[in-house]
C-alpha cells in the first residue's frame, strides 16, 4: 500500500487562495449577469412610480423582448402585461426602489401595461411586427394546451352522456316510448359531438355507433347493438320492447368511454384528421339517401359542434402557423353552421328534413371535412 | 495557465453553477393529463364558489348582518384556491378580490369592490346597509367569473406556475396580516392557498418524482410542516372547514414560523415549470 506524500502547508494555502480567487471571480460574473444587463444590454426599462409608468408608451419589435421594471413608488407593486383584460406576463411584488427582469415573447399588436395602483391609468405596449424574426416552428409543447382543454371537453360532454343514458334506460325499462325518444336524441347528440375520439376505440365504437349494414345478419344480428339498435326499436317499431338490455349495455359504455377520455392519450394528429375523418363517414352515408332524416340532421349537429370544439383549439396554433388556413376553417365552419337549422329536442322531435337544403349540407360537409384534413400539413404534424 | 485563462475557466464554472438551465426529460404529451385534471379541479372549486357567493351575498341583501360575516371567509377560500387562474382575468381579479391600498383614495375610491370593500363594512363598521349594490356587482362578477373560466383553455406555464405563485403570495403579502385587515380571517386564505399550491404539486408529482425525489420529498415535507402550522389555529385541528382562529391572536413569533417554510415551497416549486420543461 503505498502512502502520498502530505501536501505541504504552502502548498495548501496556495490552494485555498486559489479556489477563493476563483469563487470571487464566479460571483463577479455572476453580479455582473444580473446588473450590467440593464442600460447596455438592451433591456427595455420601465420605471412605476407612484402617478404610473414612465414612459407611459413603450414600442418593442415582435418576439422575445426582456423588460426591466423599476419601482419608484413607495410601495410594492405588481407589473402586468394584458391582451385586452387577459394577464399574458406578471411580475408580483416588486419592493419600493428595487428593480425586476420580466422576459415576454409577444406577438405584433396592442397591449395594455398596468403600473402600480389600480387607480393609475394604464399604459400602453405596442409591438410592431418583426420580418427578422424567424418563424417558428410549432414544438410539441404547443399541444399540451389544446390536448388538455380536449380532454376536459371530452370528460364533460362524457358526463352528460351518461346522465342521458341513464335517462334513456330507466324510460325504456319503464316503457315510457315518448320520454325514451326524448333521452335518445338528447344522448344520440353528445355522443354524436364525441365521435371523433370515440373512433378511437373500436370495440366500443362499434358497440355505441355501428350501423346495421356492417353486420352479417344485419338488423338481426345478436351484435347489432348501440343507438342504431335503439332507434330501430323507439322510432320504427314504435316500441320499447326488448330494448332494456341494450340501453344498459349503452349505458356501460358510455360509462367506460368516460375512463378512457379521462385518462388515455388522444394523439395531437387526431384533433383534425379524426374530425375530418367522422364528417366524411356522414357524407357518404348522407349521400345514399335521397332526402335527409331527422336521424341524420340531429347526427350532423352533433358532429358539427364536435368540429367547432377543435377549430376553437386549433385556432390559436393557426393563426400564428398560417393564418389563411385558419379564415378559410373558420369560414367553412360558419357556412356549415348557417346552413344546418336549429335542432329542437322536444316532443315532437327534430325538424323536419323538408326544412333543409340537401345538397348545401352535402357540400359544406364535404368542404369542411376537406380543409380538417389539410390542416395536419399545415401544422407539419403526422402520426 | 495564465490569469486570464483561469478567470474565464472559474467564470464558465461559476455560470453553470448557477445559471444552468434544468434539464427537461419531461415528454410534453405527458403533461395533458395533469392539465386536464387541473381544470376539472377549478372548475369543481368555481362551482362552489359561485354558490358560496349566491349566500353570501344574499344574507347582506336580507341584513343579516352575523351571518354574511360568518360566510365572508368559507366564501373566499374557493377564490384563494383557484388564483393562479382567476387572476389571468386583470378586470375581474380587480372587481372581486383588490384591496383598499390598491386605490390611491382607499376606501374612498368608487371603484374599490368586491370582498374588501365588503369586509369593511360587515367588519370595521358593522353594517351591511349600502352595500348591497357591492354585493350585487361580487355576484355578477363572479358568474362573469365562471363563464370565462369555463371557456379558457388553460395556459399550462400558468398552471405549473401557479404552485410557486400561490405560495410567493402567502410569504410576500398575506403572512403581515394585510389581507384580511378588518375580519382577520387571513389563515382561511392561506389554507386556501396552501390547498390550490398543493393540488399543483400532486398532479404534476408523478412526472418528477423519479427523477428528483429529494426535491418531491423536501417540498412534502414543507407542505406537511405548513399544515401541522395551520392545523394548530383551527377550531377542529382536522377539519379546515370548521374554521379558524382570528389572526389576531396568532403571535408574531408563530407568524414569522410561517414564512420559513413557505418561502422555501414558494423557490422549491419555482423550479418545477423548468423541471417540466416549460
Amino acid at each position: 500500500m503505498s502512502v502520498s506524500p502530505p501536501p505541504s502547508a504552502r502548498l495548501l494555502k496556495l490552494g485555498v487562495l486559489a479556489s477563493a480567487v476563483l469563487m470571487l471571480a464566479a460571483l463577479g460574473l455572476f453580479a455582473l449577469s444580473l446588473n450590467g444587463r440593464d442600460h447596455d444590454d438592451g433591456d427595455v426599462r420601465l420605471v412605476v412610480t407612484a402617478q404610473g409608468c414612465e414612459p407611459r408608451e413603450l414600442s418593442v419589435p415582435a418576439g422575445e423582448t426582456r423588460f426591466s421594471i423599476v419601482n419608484d413608488s413607495q410601495r410594492a407593486i405588481e407589473w402586468e402585461i394584458l391582451d385586452g383584460v387577459m394577464v399574458l406576463e406578471e411580475r408580483e411584488n416588486i419592493a419600493p426602489g428595487l428593480h425586476q427582469p420580466l422576459t415576454a415573447t409577444l406577438a405584433a399588436g396592442d397591449y395594455a401595461m398596468t403600473c402600480g395602483l389600480l387607480s393609475n391609468p394604464h399604459g400602453t405596449l405596442h409591438v410592431t411586427a418583426n420580418d427578422d424574426a424567424p418563424a417558428v416552428a410549432l414544438s410539441r409543447q404547443a399541444f399540451i394546451a389544446p390536448l388538455a382543454e380536449y380532454k376536459v371537453y371530452l370528460t364533460l360532454q362524457t358526463r352528460r352522456l351518461v346522465e342521458a343514458a341513464e335517462a334513456l334506460h330507466q324510460a325504456i325499462a319503464a316503457g315510457e316510448l315518448e320520454a325514451a325518444r326524448t333521452a335518445y336524441r338528447e344522448a344520440r347528440l353528445i355522443d354524436q359531438r364525441l365521435a371523433m375520439a370515440t373512433g378511437l376505440y373500436s370495440d366500443l365504437d362499434e358497440r355505441l355507433n355501428a350501423r346495421a349494414e356492417y353486420f352479417a345478419k344485419r338488423e338481426q344480428d345478436p351484435q347489432f347493438v348501440g343507438f342504431h339498435r335503439l332507434a330501430r326499436g323507439l322510432f320504427d317499431a314504435e316500441s320499447t320492447d326488448g330494448l332494456t338490455p341494450i340501453a344498459a349495455q349503452l349505458l356501460e359504455d358510455a360509462r367506460t368511454l368516460g375512463e378512457r377520455f379521462r385518462h388515455q392519450a388522444i394523439p395531437p394528429a387526431q384533433l383534425a384528421n379524426g374530425s375530418a375523418r367522422v364528417l366524411e363517414a356522414w357524407h357518404a352515408h348522407a349521400l345514399d339517401s335521397k332526402t335527409l332524416s331527422a336521424h341524420e340532421l340531429l347526427d350532423l349537429q352533433g358532429l358539427t359542434a364536435g368540429a367547432e370544439k377543435i377549430v376553437t383549439l386549433l385556432a390559436p396554433l393557426l393563426e400564428r402557423q398560417a393564418p389563411n388556413a385558419l379564415e378559410g376553417l373558420q369560414a367553412r365552419l360558419a357556412r356549415l353552421q348557417q346552413d344546418l337549422p336549429e335542432q329542437s329536442n322536444t316532443a315532437s322531435g327534430a325538424k323536419d328534413s323538408r326544412d333543409v337544403d340537401r345538397e348545401a349540407l352535402l357540400a359544406d360537409t364535404q368542404a369542411l371535412a376537406d380543409t380538417l384534413d389539410s390542416l395536419n400539413r399545415t401544422l407539419a404534424l403526422n402520426g | 495557465m495564465s490569469p486570464r485563462s483561469l478567470f474565464f475557466a472559474a467564470s464558465v464554472f461559476g455560470l453553470m453553477a448557477l445559471q444552468t438551465p434544468v434539464q427537461a426529460d419531461v415528454d410534453p404529451e405527458a403533461l395533458v393529463e395533469p392539465v386536464a385534471e387541473y381544470k376539472l379541479y377549478v372548475l369543481d372549486n368555481i362551482d362552489q364558489f359561485v354558490s358560496h357567493t349566491e349566500k353570501f351575498t344574499q344574507a347582506i341583501e336580507a341584513g343579516d348582518l352575523e351571518r354574511a360575516q360568518a360566510l365572508y371567509a368559507p366564501t373566499r377560500v374557493y377564490y384563494e384556491r383557484i388564483e393562479p387562474i382567476a387572476e389571468l382575468f386583470a378586470d375581474l381579479d380587480a372587481s372581486i378580490d383588490a384591496r383598499e391600498d390598491d386605490y390611491e383614495n382607499g376606501v374612498e375610491d368608487p371603484d374599490f369592490t368586491g370582498f374588501h370593500r365588503l369586509e369593511y363594512g360587515l367588519f370595521k363598521e358593522q353594517i351591511t346597509q349600502g352595500f348591497v349594490p357591492y354585493a350585487k356587482r361580487l355576484m355578477t362578477d363572479v358568474n362573469d367569473l365562471e363563464s370565462r373560466v369555463q371557456g379558457l383553455t388553460f395556459p399550462p406555464a400558468k398552471v405549473v406556475g401557479g404552485a410557486a405563485a400561490l405560495m410567493e403570495e402567502v410569504a410576500a403579502t398575506k403572512v403581515s396580516g394585510e389581507e384580511d385587515r378588518y375580519s382577520h380571517t387571513d389563515l382561511w386564505d392561506f389554507q386556501g392557498n396552501v390547498d390550490g399550491s398543493q393540488k399543483i404539486f400532486e398532479l404534476f408529482k408523478p412526472l418528477v418524482a423519479e427523477e428528483d425525489p429529494a426535491f418531491v420529498d423536501r417540498v412534502e415535507k414543507n407542505f406537511a410542516e405548513v399544515e401541522d402550522t395551520l392545523a394548530h389555529y383551527r377550531h377542529e385541528t382536522d377539519n379546515p372547514e370548521a374554521g379558524f382562529v382570528s389572526y389576531e391572536k396568532v403571535s408574531q413569533t408563530d407568524r414569522r414560523a410561517f414564512v420559513g417554510p413557505v418561502t422555501v415551497l414558494a423557490e422549491d416549486l419555482a423550479t418545477l415549470r423548468g423541471k417540466l420543461g416549460l
